[in-house]
Parts: C-alpha cells; structure tokens; sequence
C-alpha cells in the first residue's frame, strides 16, 4: 500500500497541478464478472486508475463496454468481484452498503443519462430532496440558489414533465451540486439531449464543477465531451485501451 | 428520531398524496375502514336500541313470570343485589258497569310499573294527537282504574263513571293508548284494565284455582341482574319462568339475526373488496418507487434510512386514512340514523366504542397484510438499480403475499362474523374462484388469440395485446371476477332477504286474533266481516287439551320442567293440508298416512326435541276430561314469525271430531276499524280477542330500519367493488399506455386504437363476468341454503345482468382510464412513461 502512495503521489506531482495533489479517487485491479446462462461474463478485467481532489476524468467507449459498470463501482454503488477501491481516503471494497451510502452521502453527487427526477416532486422539491435526506439545513435556501444559478429561477415549482429534458438535466445538476459533493459522477449527462442542449449542459455542469473545486468522473461516448476532461481513459470489452495523459499507465504497472 | 428524520418522510408523504401516487391506495384503506366502522358501529347502535325497545316490549330487563304469586322474599333478594322491581297480576274477569260487562283483561300494578318503556295514557279516548296523550309517571291511585278506550263504549260509560271488577267499585279516570308490555301472549284476550295492585284483595276475584299470570319485573345493569339471577335461579319452581328479550321476540330476533348476518356478509365483502384493491395499488405504489429508492440510496441513504421513510410514511398513511375512515364511517352511520329518525319514530342509541375500534383494527390489519408486504423489499433495492435500469428487483414472492393477504382476510372476516361456517364458506369460494379464474383465464385467451387471427385488425390487435400480458391479464381477470362475483352475490342477497322480510311481514299481515268461535257462529261471523270489507284468513278448528302421556307413561319429572307444554293446555287443531310457512322435517302427511283406526299428530320441531318425540311414539292427550289418542306421524319446522295461526299439535282430519271445537281465524283491521272489535264482541259475547297490531307494527317498523340499512350498505360496497376495479385497470394504464402512444406514433389511427382498447377490456369483462356469475350463483345457493337458510333457486337473469354489466362497465372503465392517449401527442405520453 505504502509503494502504491508513493507512486500515486509521485504522479500527481507529475502533473504539478496545485489543486490535484490529494488523491480523491484511487482503484486498483477491478474485476467484474457476471455468471450467466452461458458461463462466466466478464465485465470489467484489471481495470486501475487514480483521479486527484479537484481533478477531471472521462471514461468513455463504446456501449456494453462496462464504462457503467466502472461508474458504478467507482461511486460505490456496486462492488467489484475483486480489487480495491478507495474515494477519499476510504477503502470503499473493505466496507459493507450501510458504510458506503454514508461515504456517498458525504462526499458523492451525481448527473445521470435519464435525469432521475422523481416526477410527483417539483424541480425545487427535487433539488431539495437530498439535502433533507442528509438532514442539511437551508435545503430550500440552497435549492433555491443552485436552480437559480442553473437559470431556472423561473422554474421553481415546475414539475419534470413541465420541463424540456435540457432543463431537467439542469435540475439534476442543481440537484448533484447543492449537497456540496468532493466528487461529482455524471453517467453520459448529455445522453438524451441534442447537440446544442447538450453543450449547454456540458458548460453549466464544467463551469460548477471550477467553481465548487470538486472532483468529476464523466462516462460519455462522446469523445468531443471526452476531451473537456484533464485525464481520460477508454474502455473496450471491459479493458483500459487507451489513457491520456500517458503517464498513468504507471498506476496499472503496481 | 430527529424532528428532522421524521419531516422528511411526511414531506415525501404529502408530495405524493399532491402528485397522485398514492390516492387508489389511501382510497382503499380509507373505504375499508368506513365501510367497516359505519356497518360495525350501525349494527352495534341498531342492537342496542333494538335490544332496548325489546325490553320495552316486556316493560323489564327480565320478568319472572309465575302461575303463583312471587315469594315475598324474594324482595330483599332483589334489593341486595340492587336491582329495581315492579309486580303485575295479571288475569281475565268479567267486568260490569250497570248492565253492560265485558271479559277484560285485567292487570293490576305495583307502583314503579313499568320500569322500561312508558305508559301513555289520555284523556281523549281513541286520542290520536300526540298532544292528547302524557307519559304516565305512577300508576292508577287505588280506588281508580285505567281502561281502554274500547272498553267505555263496549261498557257504555265515560271517564270519570265507575265499573265494577268483582266486589270492588273502581272509578275510570283514563284511557290507556299504549302500554309496553302488552305483548304477544295468546293468553290474554279482551280490553285492558288497569288497577292499583293494593285493591286487588278486595275485588275478591283471586280464588284458589283462578288462572293468574304473575309477573316480577327487574331492572338494572347486567351484573346486577346475573348477580340476583343466580341467586334466584336454584330457587326457581317448574311453575316460574325467567323471560328475557329473546324469548319474549322470537320473530323479531330471528329477522335481526339474518339482518346482522347480512350486514357482516356485507362488511366482509367491502373489507374483501378493498383488500384487494389496497393490495393493487401498494403493488403499483412498490413497483413506481424501486427506482425513487435507487435514487435515494445512490444520494447516499442507507437501507435503515429507506426503511425508516417508508415505514413513517406508512404508518402515518394508516393513522390518517384510518382516522378518516372513522370519521366518515361514523358520519355516514350518523346520517343513516338521522335519515331513519326522520321516517321512522326511531332515535338510535349511542354506539359502543369497541365498533369504532373494529374499524381503526381492520385498518392496520389491512395496512400491515396489504400494504407492508409488496413494499418490503424497497429498502434491500441495490443502489446500483439507478444506472442497470434492466437489474431485475426481488421482492417477497407473489404467493406469500397473497398468502398473507388471505390470512388477513380470514382473521377479520372471522372477526366480524365469529361465524366460522360463514367464514369457511366465504373464504373457500374466493379461492376456489380464484383458482378456476385463473385456469379458465388461461385457456380462453388462448383460444381468443386463435380466434383473434382469424378475425378483424382491430380484434387481432386487442387479443394479442391481452396475450402478450398475459400475467397481467389474468391478474386482472382474477380481480374482476371477484369483484363482479361479490357485487352479484350481495345485490341478489340483498333483494332476496328483503322480499323475503316484505312477504314474511307484508303491510296488510292479520294483526287481531279471534278465538273461541262456535261452529254455530262460523258463517256469522264470516259474514259479518265480509260486510264491514275485512277478510278472515281461513278458519281453523281447535281445541284445548292437556298432554298427559307418552308411550303410555306420564312423561318424567325431568321431561316436565323442560318442556312448558306438558304444565297447561295446549291448542290442538287439525288440517287437510300443511299451510306454507310449514315444513315437514320427518315422517309423513296425511295423504301418505296409512295406519287403521289411529289417529296420527303432527309435532312441532322444538316441543317435539323438548318432549324427546320421535316419530310412531303415542301421544295421550285429555281434552275437557275425555281421552285423545294419536300417534306422531310427522315433525314439523314452524315460522312463528309469519304471524298466521300456528299450532304445536295437527291431527289427522276426523280426530277432534268429537271434542266440540271452537274456531279460530286472522283478519287484518287498520287503525280506523278497530272499534269492529267491539260490534263484533256485542254481537258475538263468547269471542275472544288477541290484538297483535301494536306487535307487527313494531317488527314491521324494524323490518324498514334494517332494510334500510341493508340498502346503504349494498351502496357502499358497490362503492368498493368500483375502486378495486377501477385499482385494477389503473395497474396496467402505463403499459398500455405505452404501447398505444407507440402504436399512434407509427401511424395508428385514433379509432382503431380506441376499437381495440375497447375490445381489450370488454373482453376482459365478458370473461371475467361469465366466470363471476357462475362463481356468485354457486356462492349465493349456499349461503341460501346454510347461512340464511332461505328457499334456494338459480337466478338467470342475474347472470345475465352480471355478464352484460361487467363487460360495459370494465370495457368504460378501460377507455375512460386510457383516454388521454388519444387526445395527448403521442410523443410527449413516451417522454413522459420512459
């Protein structure tokens, strides 16, 4: 582990970006396989990388890739079959769900491909949800700024289906950003938008994420979207094919 | 748990009541809760009075009745246990006022009479007007005598002249309009008289022998009278009686039976019925939330967290609905009361809370085994659901729900009616309903899918769109089914019973008696009644005799004390043929009773159990000192309700022949004819009359109210019967709407979408009709036969109705539930359901 802190740190300081220096991400050898009807699946193979604290990474690739897969391990949301995960100095694979929902809480916020607003609430019920989850207060107050500060100051009391999917998504990042999260995961944010909404989308959610200093993980297809990112890699039948910057091959030779 | 925990699932709670959510289901809890607390707490009110104004039928919460005077004491048995008293001495006696008298019924009364009910006295005879008439509060000061009105003309005096009951001079100051416990008894016949129980001696007419019925009236609480009751009990004689409301009102309390039975049949229903409906939409509830929990839990809640949201939400759902359906059930109960108080001279008494705390029970009954089940596994929803949206989400197996949701139904069926036959019965139709349903659902959609492509465009879309759900589709068939199936089987229960009360009791039910008519005074009296517009219901030959034998034997100590029949004379009469409200249980009738040279008796049911007959015992019977023999031919079952002339012995024709009968007829007199009575008794001294008006009018008047009841609360289930259906088509309107907004996306035209929407749920309707009136028809043959024990027949058109009712109202229901694909663009419904 200690070999492995080094040489994390080592490559952060590579970059000698001042705000990157503590790493906030950091998997090593994910594997994922899946039995099914026709033997063993595997999603993900070996899969290691490290992302630092204010740092941006996209995976992309082609669909049925595992880039959700990687996601969703990466946030905690599902476990790899083997390797470790650690998301701010917490070993993510060594803890059970309850712990992981309390790391997520803490420290987690995310934009998906279908939006994910519950549609009986309205947009500032929606944004207000997670913060009265977390028990935070001001949850109104500070809906109310981030949904202004997305432009739907207008849009308050709307409900989802009152609104286009550009401004559903802006409402998901309103909602993604108002819990004050270390690291930001966005599941193909631009998915079900057209190429203009898209960019729109693309600019508020980047022009946040400076402005909060968090951390974001980005899974896109896209490679114009891709390269929006410091570091990016791809993912091709589960395995890392490409990476960018280059020198983070050095993370998968531990 | 913070303030704040506990906000947030209230919060979550109210957003989806606003947005819609969670309406089907907190209607369902709230109709099972109003539907039971109304029936629960109505029938509990409608006992109370009932069970009330019966004990004013006997002017007592108990009588002694005694054919000797009551022990003195006795008195300070009753003081002890602290209960109020009051003694009549009742008896028939001539009465005289100059050259006039009358056989009245005298009784004289210890001060405190009656001590439940009133007297209502006047000063008007035959007054009318309320304002005429007062509540009584003592009784006739001695020296003075309360008559009724007929008496004055019959004895040709006024108030306030004098008549004479044996040495005693008494001076008439009222006239009696109503007295409570004037009964039913056959054994008083003539107009009351009312005197004070301290001039009894001296009117000198109690003789050793004299045929006296004394009564010993007690009043108070429960526990005090079972604590003199048990006191007394050891001491009562064969010749003493405790009456209780059950036995003075047979009829009466035979009708609330079956009403009570009904009116739980019903609640049951209701309760089915929103079951499922509660069961559908916490399904559809469960099934929309999966990915809500997904989101929440990848926002970071724990599976404690959802649990606690979800249990908070839930169990505030329950006290809300609960509490809503307490208080419209105790409206609603309220309402019918007022409704009845403004037909009827009834004022309901105050409920008891334990039927309030039925429906808050069945509730959180329903909550628990309907709503908790299909919502169990939302906390264990993995967090990764909310990015593999195709991640297959286990819930608690289909049939342990249902098995949960039929235990629940079995625990408050059971509760309701503490009936298990009624439960057992009820229970295994659902199922076995259930069960066909499903099979049969099976093979007739297969079939209509081969049908379906031998036919029309729109028909082959609607079948194959019915098969292609093919789970959901029977699903909803089974629903439907049971639904049309209890709704069929109530509203037919319901016209059944009440034509069945109608014809038992119809408005012009003979209400007078006449007794003791001389052959020679048959057609006489025949015609006089013919000339005043009345009509006698058949005369019926009778005698009085004693039974002294069986087998041979004087009948034992113990056989003696049991059965009253053995301690005075019975009415013995016979007949050619067995009258309607008559069944044979064993043996034979005449017209196949084949024994020379004996005489064969038909036995009542009851007397015959009591006496330890069977059929071919011989009977010894001695009718004015001469010997009657006879053997038993045949046991009888009786409706003592139906008011007609009834006998515990029938002979065969030919055996009184030589004991001089005197006859016995029914006529119906209203209110304004009643002074027939007197003609007829000047014209005709030796009659004697029993005057039941005041009785049928009574049963006749709680006839109405539990009519009445039984209406409301067929519309109330109807009520619920509609959610569950309406639950049933709402649980797939998204998947149908889905596909016909794709369906109009590729070109579909608007009609033929809206033919085969049509087509698909008529369908579902014709089919779940069909296998609903077979279902209700077999259901309602045995709750006729062994629940209310009613004449069975099968019911063609009520099958007919049932088929053509469910498929119209399932096929409206269908349209009207999916009509906004018709008139929404199809591609704002896709983004919406996506």
């Amino acid at each position: 582990m200690k070999t492995l802190d080094t040489l994390v740190a080592r490559h952060n300081n590579s970059h000698n970006h001042d705000s990157f220096g503590i790493p906030m991400l950091h998997a090593q050898s994910l594997c994922k396989q899946v039995m099914t009807a026709a033997g063993e699946l595997k999603i993900l193979e070996n899969v290691s990388l490290s992302v630092a604290a204010g740092d941006s990474l996209a995976i992309t690739g082609a669909s049925g890739s595992g880039k959700s897969t990687l996601l969703g391990i990466l946030a905690g949301l599902d476990q790899p079959s083997s390797g470790t995960m650690t998301l701010h100095n917490k070993e993510l694979t060594a803890m059970g769900e309850e712990g992981r929902a309390r790391v997520r809480a803490d420290h987690v916020g995310f934009v998906f491909q279908s939006f994910q607003l519950l549609p009986g609430l309205t947009a500032l019920e929606n944004v207000m949800m997670p913060l009265e989850l977390h028990g935070r207060d001001c949850a109104r107050g500070k809906a109310e700024f981030f949904l202004t500060r997305v432009g739907l100051k207008d849009r308050l009391q709307h409900y989802p289906q009152q609104l286009s999917g550009g401004e559903q998504q802006r409402v998901a990042i309103a909602r993604a950003f108002a819990s004050d999260p270390d690291i930001l995961f966005a599941d193909e944010p631009t998915g079900n938008l057209d190429s203009a909404t898209g960019a729109h989308v693309i600019d508020l959610l980047f022009e946040l994420n400076r402005e909060q200093g968090a951390t974001l993980v980005l899974v896109t297809h896209e490679q114009r979207l891709a390269e929006h990112c410091r570091q990016r890699i791809s993912l091709e039948g589960g395995k890392v094919v490409e990476r960018f910057p280059m020198e983070m091959a050095c993370c998968e030779a531990v | 748990m913070s303030p704040q925990s506990m906000l947030l699932p209230l919060r979550l709670l109210w957003r989806n009541w606003r947005s819609g959510e969670i309406r089907i289901l907190a209607g369902a809890l709230v109709l099972a809760v109003t539907v039971v607390t109304c029936i629960a707490v109505f029938t509990n009110r409608l006992e109370t009075t009932l069970v009330a104004e019966s004990h004013t039928f006997l002017g007592a919460n108990r009588i002694v009745r005694s054919s000797q005077p009551i022990p003195e004491g006795w008195q300070a048995l009753a003081d002890e246990a602290g209960c109020r008293t009051a003694r009549t001495t009742q008896f028939a006696s001539m009465v005289f006022a100059g050259e006039r008298m009358h056989l009245a019924a005298v009784k004289a009364v210890t001060a405190g009479y009656p001590l439940v009910g009133h007297l209502t006295i006047s000063e008007q005879p035959f007054a009318t007007d309320p304002l005429q008439m007062l509540e009584a509060q003592t009784v006739p000061a001695p020296g003075e005598a309360w008559a009724d009105s007929r008496l004055l003309p019959l004895l040709d005096i006024e108030l306030g002249e004098t008549l004479s009951v044996g040495e005693k001079d008494f001076t008439v100051t009222r006239v009696i309009i109503d007295e409570p416990d004037r009964g039913s008894s056959f054994a008083l016949y003539g107009a009351r008289l009312l005197i004070n129980d301290s001039d009894l001696a001296a009117t000198e007419v109690i003789q050793p022998g004299s045929r006296i019925r004394y009564h010993w009236m007690l009043s108070g609480s429960e526990i005090q009278l079972q604590s003199l009751l048990t006191e007394l009990k050891p001491r009562l004689t064969p010749h003493q009686r405790v009456m209780d409301v059950e036995s003075a009102q047979q009829g009466l309390a035979n009708t609330l039976t079956t009403a009570r039975k009904f009116l739980l049949l019903s609640a049951m229903i209701g309760v089915l019925l929103a079951g499922v409906a509660i069961s559908i939409a916490a399904r559809r509830f469960a099934g929309r939330h999966v990915e809500q929990v997904a989101l929440m839990k990848s926002l970071g809640a724990s599976g404690w967290a959802v649990r606690n949201i979800y249990g908070i939400q839930l169990v505030s759902l329950g006290l809300v609905t609960s509490l809503a359906g307490l208080v419209l059930g105790h409206v609603l109960q309220e309402w019918i009361a007022k409704a009845l108080a403004s037909l009827y001279p009834v004022e309901l008494m105050a409920g008891d809370w334990t039927a309030y705390g039925l429906g808050l029970l069945t509730g959180m009954v329903c909550l628990m085994c309907f709503v908790v089940p299909p919502l169990w596994h939302l906390p264990m929803v993995p967090p990764i659901k909310i990015l593999r949206r195709e991640l297959e989400v286990k819930g608690l197996r289909f049939y342990w729900q249902s098995m949960l949701g039929l235990l629940a139904l079995v625990f408050l069926i059971a509760l309701f009616s503490q009936d298990l036959w009624l439960t057992a019965s009820v229970v295994s139709a659902v199922v076995a309903l259930l069960t066909l349903v499903a099979l049969f659902a099976f093979g007739l959609l297969a079939l209509g899918r081969r049908l379906g492509s031998q036919v029309g465009n729109i028909w082959r879309l609607a079948l194959s769109g019915l098969q292609r759900n093919l789970r959901q589709s029977i699903i909803q068939m089974m629903v439907f089914a049971l639904a049309v199936m209890l709704l069929l089987t109530l509203t037919n229960l319901r016209t059944n019973l009440i034509n069945d009360w109608q014809l038992q009791l119809p408005p012009e039910t003979p209400n007078h008696f006449l007794l003791n008519i001389t052959p020679a005074e048959v057609a006489d009296v025949e015609s006089m009644m013919r000339s005043d517009g009345l009509e006698a219901k058949g005369m019926y030959p009778m005698v009085r005799g004693r039974l002294t034998h069986i087998n041979g034997e004087i009948p034992s100590q113990e056989i003696a004390e049991r059965a009253e029949v053995l301690r005075r004379e019975a009415n013995l009469s016979w007949t050619e043929s067995l009258a309607d409200d008559n069944k044979l249980v064993k043996g034979v009738w005449w017209d196949q009773w084949f024994e020379p040279g004996v005489y064969g008796v038909s036995v009542e049911e009851e007397i015959a159990g009591e006496l330890g007959l069977s059929l071919g015992d011989d009977l010894r019977f001695s009718v004015g000192g001469l010997r009657l023999e006879a053997r038993v031919a045949s046991i009888r079952s009786l409706k003592w309700d139906s008011m007609n002339p009834n006998f515990y012995f029938l002979f065969s024709p030919g055996a009184l022949d030589s004991f001089s009968p005197t006859y016995l007829t029914s006529v119906y007199l209203p209110q304004q004819d009643k002074l027939f009575i007197n003609d007829l008794l000047q014209q005709f001294p030796s009659v004697l009359v029993i005057e039941m008006d005041r009785v049928i009018a009574q049963v006749q008047s709680i006839v109405t109210q539990v009519s009445f009841g039984v209406e409301l609360m067929l519309w109330l289930v109807l009520l619920g019967g509609f959610l569950v259906m309406w639950a049933a088509v709402s649980s797939s309107m998204e998947a149908r709407m889905q596909e016909a907004a794709l369906l109009r996306a590729l070109g579909s035209s608007r009609n033929r979408l809206l033919g085969s929407l049509w087509i698909e749920f008529s369908v579902l309707g014709f089919l779940s009709g069909i296998m609903a009136a077979v279902g209700a028809e077999v259901l309602i043959l045995s709750i006729q036969k062994w629940v209310l024990e009613m004449p069975l027949q099968i019911h063609w058109m009520l099958m007919l109705w049932g088929v053509i009712a469910s498929t119209a109202l399932i096929g409206v229901m269908g349209v009207i539930s999916c009509r906004r694909v018709m008139t929404t663009p199809p591609a704002l419904i896709l983004r919406e359901l996506s």
